[in-house]
């Protein structure tokens, strides 16, 4: 009898133990529906910063308050945590009912079915030709959209008004091509002894590199073409590498790399901070001179082609605002993702964060355009492009970026680089196949 | 007598059978989650490595496909695993011999000698990502402290994180700064040798470097042993590391601190190539097995075991 209680008794524990297992189990919100009727949407950013955070917020306040049908619940997630976290949620049929996501690799996440096509919803609302060209082809994967351009951001070359006095050149005539750049930077050096206390330019300091440059010098054609050929070792490429070789040859690579060590952010930055007199950056980088270079004289260009005629091009980045696979209200999170890339969230975005945005009407409004650079920006998106990766070789950075590395530091020629990253490049993309 | 004729062992009686089942009950949560949550997915991955899952759209068995591109097409796999070895070469001798000289150190009987354990321990208790930012601040070329210290004695220091000669040697030295927790073992090991075999041998006339040598060495040989594997297996698991202090978890100037894992964790997330990355997580696991099993048999050459009939 006693024993019997006791087996009875040790029978219930581990049941004891899963029932608690259970009850700790968080419930899901969008399980119950709302007691005001609303369909309540998930939507996922990195925004989570004092300066950013506010902003996403206002935009879906304001949403929220137009309509009495849909409510979107702001979820906050690390930067780079979100694309993990959103992968791991659609594998598990629980994902976000929007998302902010990386622009290069929408037509990626397309192919492995990750993100919703937007066909149907754009067949009702076709609003593809409110957003810039070359922002909407990037979304694009078979001809079919699969996200909406939310932002997006140029590069232009800022320049130091004041050392361009000093050196006696024009303040408001600045480099239109490689031969005056380089011609300028000369002028612009300042050094004490062996030390420069002013580089005039570098190229691959500030927010421009290799890979930009490359393309910008070969007539804004990058690694791949638009049927998913390479296009890598290219002579305006080879001519480019040499070209960016010899800045490095003429300063110094331990100069080049010292110098680039220093540089710091606010005052210690290599431009504010009169270190460089010409830099590249982007059009955001406005508001850093504003804060910590206020006496500063500068004005901004596009970057410097070639030769006349080849091109200002400059390379774009960007956000991209996507329905997940698998999301639960789908139709509710097409109504907001047309409000968040419509005229007035996107203005409001642009002129509080000094982004460069989607839509065209936004992006030139006549308010946000008062600011000189951010106008100038503005118009430089007109000869900026976007590398979506080529779904054939989506890692082809891993394997390109050694051999531009061992270009500058003297262990492979430019044909070498080039020749072996094509090379590496298309062995990865047969094994894709 | 008759009656225990046909009895070939004795029955097991009512009282143990409940126990064992009993015993099992009681060790049920930790069966349910050493299969559901351990064997499981290790098993997933090894059918999931020969097939081309994408965690997303697709599953297709596609047979040795993936361990045949990693073997044959994927340069960066043989990069990332030389990058890994060459780390685990260096860093796990550098490491062990650090902590053991730090340990005899700080065995002596000095005035202030907890204080100083405790200063030597204080690096290895720090982790995390933040460490990694102030060891970048120490590795800059002109103002870091490290080329500070070295342009004092007339060493003109390189780039360290930027230079591809030198990243792997930043990362290890790095690793030496935190050997303080090894230091704790060895400490402890060293303080349970006996001191009647020192006194014994130090009355035939042994030296300082005889001690150490025929004594010291084989007491604590033991813990020597557990340190290098527990640094060996942890070795090849580098990864943060890599990530931290390249960018975005580039791999580094000409992919120098493509560390192994890192590799594993771009085929994984980056471009969804699951099931090869599940591949290169069970070559990971046999290569290190494999190593280990060698290091278990070499091991019988020079652990000395007390209570052991030699």
């Amino acid at each position: 009898m006693h024993y019997k209680f006791s087996i009875r008794m040790i029978w219930i524990i581990p049941m004891i133990l899963l029932l608690l297992l259970t009850a700790c189990t968080p419930r899901s919100d969008s399980s119950e529906p709302r007691a005001d009727g609303k369909v309540e949407i998930d939507f996922w950013t990195f925004w989570g910063s004092e300066t950013r955070r506010p902003i996403i917020e206002k935009i879906i306040n304001d949403f929220n308050a137009s309509q009495d049908r849909i409510i979107v619940k702001h979820t906050y997630l690390p930067f780079g945590d979100i694309w993990t976290k959103n992968l791991a949620a659609v594998a598990a049929g629980n994902p976000a009912d929007v998302i902010i996501n990386d622009y290069a690799n929408v037509n990626l996440r397309a192919s492995k079915n990750q993100n919703t096509n937007l066909t149907p919803y754009l067949q009702k609302d076709n609003i593809a030709d409110t957003f810039y060209p070359e922002l909407w082809e990037n979304v694009l994967y078979n001809n079919e959209a699969y996200a909406l351009p939310f932002n997006t951001d140029t590069r232009m070359l800022y320049y130091n008004k004041t050392a361009f006095k000093e050196a006696g050149l024009d303040p408001n005539d600045p480099p239109q091509t490689w031969a005056e750049l380089e011609e300028y930077a000369k002028k612009l050096d300042k050094k004490s002894g062996q030390t420069y206390e002013q580089v005039g330019f570098y190229p691959l300091w500030g927010d421009f590199g290799v890979d930009s440059w490359l393309m910008n010098g070969d007539n804004g054609n990058g690694y791949f073409d638009a049927n998913d050929q390479t296009t890598i070792n290219t002579p305006g490429k080879a001519a480019t590498l040499k070209w960016l070789l010899s800045w490095q040859d003429r300063l110094g690579r331990q100069t080049v790399d010292a110098m680039k060590a220093e540089f710091g952010n606010g005052q210690s930055d290599a431009f504010i901070s009169g270190k460089v007199a010409m830099y590249i950056q982007t059009g955001t980088y406005n508001t850093q001179l504003e804060e910590f270079g206020k006496d500063m004289d500068f004005g901004v260009a596009p970057i410097p082609e070639r030769e006349s005629g080849s091109g200002h091009w400059s390379t774009g980045g960007g956000f991209v605002v996507e329905i997940p696979r698998g999301a639960k209200h789908p139709a509710e999170a097409w109504e907001f993702m047309k409000y968040l890339t419509g005229v007035d969230a996107q203005k409001y975005w642009a002129m509080e964060n000094f982004d460069n945005v989607a839509n065209i009407e936004a992006a030139k409004d006549k308010e946000a355009n008062q600011n000189p650079v951010y106008k100038a920006s503005v118009q430089n998106l007109e000869s900026t492009k976007l590398f979506p990766i080529p779904l054939s070789a989506p890692d082809y950075k891993n394997l390109i970026n050694p051999h531009m590395d061992a270009v500058f530091l003297g262990q492979e020629t430019p044909e070498q680089a080039l020749a072996a990253a094509q090379q590496d490049i298309q062995s990865l993309m047969a094994q894709n196949k | 007598m008759k009656a225990m004729i046909g009895q070939k062992r004795p029955k097991i009686s009512k009282l143990a059978r409940q126990e064992e089942r009993q015993g099992y009950l009681f060790i049920l949560p930790w069966l349910i989650g050493l299969f559901g949550i351990t064997l499981f997915p290790m098993l997933f991955s090894l059918y999931a490595s020969f097939t081309n899952y994408d965690v997303t759209s697709r599953m297709d068995f596609i047979g040795l496909d993936n361990y045949r591109r990693m073997f044959t097409d994927d340069p960066l796999f043989w990069r990332s695993l030389s990058n890994t070895l060459y780390y685990v070469v260096w860093m796990v001798p550098l490491t062990t011999i650090g902590s053991i000289l730090l340990a005899l150190l700080l065995n002596e009987k000095v005035v202030g000698m907890r204080f100083f354990r405790t200063i030597y321990y204080l690096p290895a208790v720090l982790s995390g990502v933040g460490v990694y930012f102030l060891w970048m601040q120490l590795l800059s070329p002109t103002s870091g402290l490290i080329n500070t210290l070295l342009s004092w004695i007339g060493i003109s220091g390189p780039a360290w994180l930027s230079d591809p000669m030198w990243t792997k040697p930043a990362i290890i030295m790095m690793k030496m700064w935190a050997v303080g927790g090894g230091m704790l073992l060895y400490l402890a090991s060293l303080q349970g040798v006996p001191a009647q075999l020192y006194e014994a041998a130090k009355l035939d006339g042994a030296s300082v470097f005889r001690r150490f040598w025929h004594i010291t060495l084989p007491m604590i040989s033991p813990v020597i042993f557990f340190d290098v594997i527990t640094s060996f297996i942890g070795g090849f698991q580098v990864f943060q590391e890599g990530y931290v202090m390249t960018e975005n978890g580039s791999g580094g100037s000409m992919n120098s601190l493509l560390f192994y894992n890192l590799h594993m964790w771009h085929k994984a997330f980056t471009v969804f190539d699951m099931g090869y990355a599940m591949g290169m997580a069970w070559v990971l696991f046999a290569i290190v097995l494999v190593l280990t099993l060698i290091n278990m048999k070499l091991s019988k050459r020079w652990v000395y075991y007390e209570g052991e009939d030699q």
